[in-house]
């Protein structure tokens, strides 16, 4: 049983069909690089999986559990559990910014899994350290660099011990030095197996950290393979010249 | 004036200075939370709430205020009985003016407060699987909270001032004491002292707010 399962999704807005057909999965332990020109419409298909944007049609399910089928959503409990699943990470952080960084982990985990204090803090601790923030702890989001702010938004959808992490473009509001901070942290996800979704402009990501590459091309996956066929022997034209103007 | 003479006098003012602090202390306490529920009505789904919302906020922010309590003091009570009998005091009247004229200011403040708050801390509470109401308790509101409280502080030394306006329906607060005690002294003295009062009571509440404002920076 895949992880993500998705068939046809169409979503439009205002009458734009923005993806006209989208059919991928995802299988436990995949960490798939999403990659596309801009505007091809992949954070849109990201915020529809976690139901952020409601599609026009298809199908997505979450560990063999519909959140919408043929374009009929599942009952808001039923939405919540499979969204609950999944954990996303934004270009822009979104930290709380009147939280500190130990309350930005900890506040979600006990409102919503009514964690207890003491062990929704050492939790905190714990997964703070994995992203090597946790010296960290007391700060004000505002005294953090945009690396470390990414690097606590992570920290911050781990604690809910998610199936699934996705990303959408995670490190392009960071420059190159703060870039690399992040992605190693993601790459050691990747080595804890986690299952990842990453949409990246950052294409040594997707070369050599994903097993699977998703090319988004005019609201459809034009083009899915390893990175080795992706990037050595790509199909289509337009993969072709996509890579061909970002490989550096 | 002797110094005796102007101890009595503002002994005399003083007095006034109970009302003032009622009033400020009760229509604050009245009218924060009823200008935030004001503002979520605002934002309600059902249209004709919003409408009638809006309207007693444009009524409210668009009429003088001397002219509010006139019409709950003098004209209400000509409605009907219960008017008569529950506005009797011109005290209940001035809370109830004050508080439904401020709740409209302060739903105005809020409102900004809340069109601060970036779209994407919705979202990411909403990933986080916050609800509706722990996402407007535990993110929303610290945060417009924080963006109002500058605005928040003007309103009250304008209300500290506006108190005044009670004298018009004559309630004996500071600024009646002093005029009593400029007709009975024959000096001006009295209004010094009031200016005094007033001053001294605003730079209280500005101390207050300071700390508040670096308390909850973020
Ligand atoms: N909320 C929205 N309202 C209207 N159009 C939108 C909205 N979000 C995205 N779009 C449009 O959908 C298309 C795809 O956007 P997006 O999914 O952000 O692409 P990508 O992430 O691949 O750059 C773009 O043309 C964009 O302008
Ligand atoms: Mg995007």
């Amino acid at each position: 049983m895949s992880l993500i399962f998705v068939k046809n999704l169409r979503k439009g807005f205002q009458g734009v069909e923005v993806l006209t057909d989208v059919n991928f999965q995802v299988d436990k332990g995949d960490v798939i690089a999403v990659i596309g020109p801009s505007g091809a419409g992949k954070s849109t298909m990201l915020r529809c999986l976690i139901d952020l944007e409601k599609v026009d049609g298809g199908t997505i399910e979450v560990e063999g559990e519909p959140l919408v089928k043929d374009g009929i959503y599942a009952p808001p409990a039923q939405v919540r559990r499979a969204t609950g699943k999944m954990g996303m990470v934004f270009q822009n952080f979104h930290l709380f910014p009147h939280l500190s960084v130990r309350r930005n982990l900890t506040m979600p985990l006990m409102k919503v899994k009514g964690t207890g204090k003491e062990q929704a803090n050492a939790l905190a601790l714990e997964t703070l350290k994995k992203v090597g923030m946790g010296d960290r702890i007391d700060a004000m989001p505002s005294t953090l660099s945009g690396g470390q702010k990414q690097r606590v938004a992570i920290a911050r959808a781990l604690m809910l011990n998610p199936d699934i992490m996705l990303f959408d473009e995670p490190t392009s509001a960071l420059d190159p030095m703060l870039t690399l901070e992040v992605l190693g942290v993601m790459q050691k996800l990747a080595a804890d197996h986690m299952t990842m979704l990453v949409v990246t402009h950052e294409m040594s990501f997707a070369k050599e950290v994903a097993n699977r590459i998703l090319f988004m091309c005019d609201g459809t996956i034009l083009e899915e393979g390893t990175p080795e066929q992706i990037f050595g022997h790509p199909k289509h034209q337009r993969t072709a010249d996509f890579l061909g103007n970002n490989i550096k | 004036m002797t110094t005796s003479e102007i101890l009595a006098t503002t002994q005399a003012l003083l007095q006034g200075l109970g009302t003032v602090i009622t009033l400020f202390v009760v229509v604050m306490v009245a009218s924060l939370p009823l200008g935030f529920l004001l503002t979520m009505l605002a934002r309600c789904r059902i249209a004709p709430i919003r409408w009638l919302v809006n309207a007693y906020i444009y009524i409210m922010r668009g009429t003088p205020l001397m002219l509010q309590l006139f019409f709950i003091y003098y004209g209400l009570p000509f409605v009907n009985d219960f008017f008569k009998m529950a506005l009797r005091s011109a005290m209940v009247c001035a809370l109830l003016g004050f508080s439904l004229n401020y709740a409209a200011y302060f739903a105005e403040i809020f409102r900004g407060g809340l069109l601060s708050v970036d779209k994407g801390q919705y979202e990411a509470c909403q990933v986080l699987g916050l609800n509706r109401v722990q996402t407007t308790l535990y993110a929303v509101l610290p945060q417009m909270f924080r963006v109002a409280l500058p605005s928040i502080t003007n309103e009250s030394i304008t209300l500290v001032k506006d108190t005044a306006l009670v004298f018009s329906i004559s309630i004996m607060e500071v600024l009646y004491y002093a005029k009593a005690a400029v007709s009975r002294t024959g000096s001006i003295l009295p209004y010094a002292i009031a200016f005094l009062i007033y001053l001294a009571l605003n730079s209280l509440l500005q101390l207050f707010f300071n700390w508040l404002e670096k308390k909850t920076a973020y």
